[in-house]
């Protein structure tokens, strides 16, 4: 028999938790979101972009794996009329291209790539590239990778790590709950303070 | 003395209004648009071009069935005493100058197009007919209804002293260029239409237009046409970027042999200039976004390149791809709701309630893996897939989901979240074809 359990958020966790997070990813700046699969890493992301339109901006998503899911996106808040998606159907030279392009076109509020683990390497001096067509457009520009990849180009660069799987159910497993994962900073030029090492963000992830 | 002509075509559809509108235009400079299958046109000064009133109607009839549409057309003092004989009648119906009144006299009262709120009104009190109208007193009628209204009563008694709603052709933007010689390479043809888009937005710009679509027709060396077209993300009248537009659309689109000629036409929009807020985020203008969409076609599929639209169904993953246009600006209040107001009903069948933000998302497997699951007791309890094997340290299933048992594609099958050694969250499908992998959690 299905019993459905709510368990409270994890100590440490509060919305403003997240949002003061999120507020460290600046416009016109690289940021990078790395982390192995199951992370939090691309909902860390979508919870970005989702921001981002809510607020009346336009978003990028270059997609080297082809992997979004319209529906739990458009769940964690993203308004789909104001997402442009490339899919780069496993292509990852496209998908560093098309963000090279996509990086410079102004009037977008963030334009992020996700390269899910279709990549191991990014193109030499790329991040730089990047960087500088931020600078320019005024974009938050967001790599999604499943390492580190972009050396010291990023200003804002994130480590994602999974801490625990919340499962919904008292006497037997019945339904998935959610992720609990932690963030760290691991560097951010414009407030070196968030790069303490004893200051994470622990995010619980509602499935 | 003023001498209408009504047109009427009755079930006319867009085309044939356009058609009608065309016909009359070239009878007469003044005609108006009077709605689907309806088309007034001014007689006076046309006596001395084509004759009298009926030889301009025989004229205007036999024109009609050249086209191969069956109408009717009457000819009054007014708009409202010409509809009324062209409806009235067979063929053609002249209502003579002063008879307006006389002969509108039965005519129904829905023949002036009232709102409902004042067919009601007329109901009450017992006005039936256009003569029961004229009828009334017209100071007791002015004092009831107000002075706007009172003009209903002058149009139920033929006087009708507007003049027309001019109606004019919208403008043809289309472009070619003939190279008899036939051009075979896709550089020198991308040029030649790069130009002819340049001359159309310049021609656009003069007219204030912008133009939301282009096609391009060309025709080949082998007597065949090859026909393409490409539109901007946001109606445009930029020249560079409709050049680039066009090009990046041939490219995608090579003709199969010499071309020697090529036609490009534009599709015309007025586009209202309106100053961005203060408060507005930033947009990209329609001549950069135009020109990067068009270069990453180039990298990518073009059916790569949009928005997302989720489908009205329950099945797993049903979307599609719409162009990418900007989106009015929601500070504008037109409408743009936070959520995706572009769904059809996707949420509601498959992800529950609208979070915000923390939402546990999952990466897609597009098309979802084959992978061995081994059991124990019919649980999943070890995964083998390419880049993905381990034992399955927990899970939650199965979940049956099944529809579409009504179509051709019915599906239906089982679904489980499970847990691996190494901290990976996936999502497994059972059906008839095996196990699948079809998401991984993110």
């Amino acid at each position: 028999m299905a019993i459905s359990i709510e368990s409270l958020p994890p100590p440490g966790w509060d919305g403003e938790g997240l949002d003061g997070l999120l507020a460290a990813f600046l416009p016109g700046r690289l940021s990078e979101i790395f982390g192995p699969r199951s992370s939090g890493g691309g909902s860390l992301l979508l919870a970005l972009l989702s921001r981002a339109t809510a607020r009346g901006g336009l978003v990028a998503l270059v997609d080297a794996a082809d992997s979004l899911d319209p529906v739990t996106a458009e769940r964690a808040g993203l308004d789909l009329r104001a997402l442009l998606w490339v899919r780069c159907g496993g292509r990852p030279a496209s998908a560093w291209s098309a963000m090279d392009l996509l990086a410079r076109c102004t009037g977008f509020a963030a334009i992020a790539l996700d390269l899910g683990g279709a990549a191991n390497t990014a193109p030499p001096s790329l991040g730089t590239r990047l960087q500088r067509a931020a600078e320019g457009s005024g974009a938050a520009v967001i790599v999604r990778t499943p390492r580190h990849l972009l050396g010291g180009a990023a200003a804002l660069v994130v480590s994602v790590r999974r801490v625990r799987t919340r499962w919904i159910g008292a006497d037997g497993l019945t339904r998935l709950g959610g992720l609990v994962s932690e963030a760290r900073v691991l560097r951010s030029r414009m407030d070196p303070r968030l790069a303490t090492p004893e200051r994470a963000w622990v995010m619980e992830w509602r499935a | 003395m003023t001498r209408i002509a009504c047109l009427v075509v009755p079930g006319a559809g867009e085309q044939t209004q356009q058609l009608l509108l065309e016909l009359a235009l070239a009878h007469s400079p003044s005609v108006e648009d009077g709605g689907p299958g309806i088309v007034y046109l001014d007689l006076r000064g046309l006596e001395g071009l084509f004759g009298g009133e009926k030889e301009i109607a025989r004229r205007l009839l036999d024109a009609m069935t050249e086209r191969g549409l069956a109408g009717r057309i009457g000819v009054a003092g007014s708009r409202a005493g010409s509809r009324f004989a062209a409806r009235s009648g067979d063929g053609i119906t002249i209502i003579p100058s002063g008879e307006d009144a006389r002969r509108l006299g039965p005519a129904p009262l829905a023949l002036l197009d009232l709102d409902p709120r004042m067919t009601t009104r007329f109901g009450r009190w017992g006005i039936r007919t256009l003569g029961e109208l004229a009828d009334l007193p017209s100071r007791g009628l002015a004092e009831r209804l107000g002075d706007e209204r009172s003009w209903l009563q002058r149009l139920a008694r033929g006087e009708d002293t507007t003049p027309l709603r001019l109606w004019t052709p919208p403008p043809a933007f289309e472009e070619s260029a003939e190279c008899p010689w036939g051009v075979e390479t896709l550089e020198p043809l991308a040029d030649l239409a790069a130009g002819l888009a340049e001359i159309l937005c310049a021609r656009l710009s003069r007219h204030g237009y912008s133009a939301d679509a282009f096609k391009w027709s060309c025709r080949l060396a082998d007597r065949t046409m090859h026909e393409g077209g490409c539109a901007p993300a946001a109606p445009l009248s930029d020249p560079v970027a409709a050049a680039a537009l066009v090009r990046s659309s041939l490219a995608a689109h090579p003709p199969r042999s010499a071309v020697e000629e090529i036609t490009l036409r534009a599709r015309p929009v007025r586009v209202a200039t309106t100053q961005p807020r203060f408060d507005e985020p930033p947009r990209p203008s329609p001549r950069q976004l135009t020109a990067t969409l068009a270069r990453l076609t180039a990298l990518v599929d073009a059916q790569g390149i949009g928005s997302p639209v989720i489908l009205d169904t329950h099945r797993p993953d049903a979307h599609q791809m719409a162009p990418f246009t900007l989106p009015p600006s929601p500070l504008r209040g037109e409408g743009r709701v936070r959520g995706g107001p572009r769904s059809q009903g996707g949420p509601k069948s498959q992800g529950g309630p609208k979070a915000s933000g923390s939402v546990l998302t999952m990466r897609r497997l597009r098309p979802p893996r084959p992978v061995e699951v081994a059991l124990a007791a019919g649980i999943p309890a070890h995964l083998r897939a390419a880049g993905l094997t381990g034992p399955i340290v927990a899970g939650a299933g199965p979940w049956r989901i099944s529809g579409d048992w009504w179509t051709d594609a019915p599906f239906a099958r089982d679904e489980w979240d499970v847990e691996l050694a190494d901290g990976t969250l996936c999502r497994l499908t059972r059906d008839s074809r095996g196990w699948r992998l079809e998401a991984i959690y993110d």
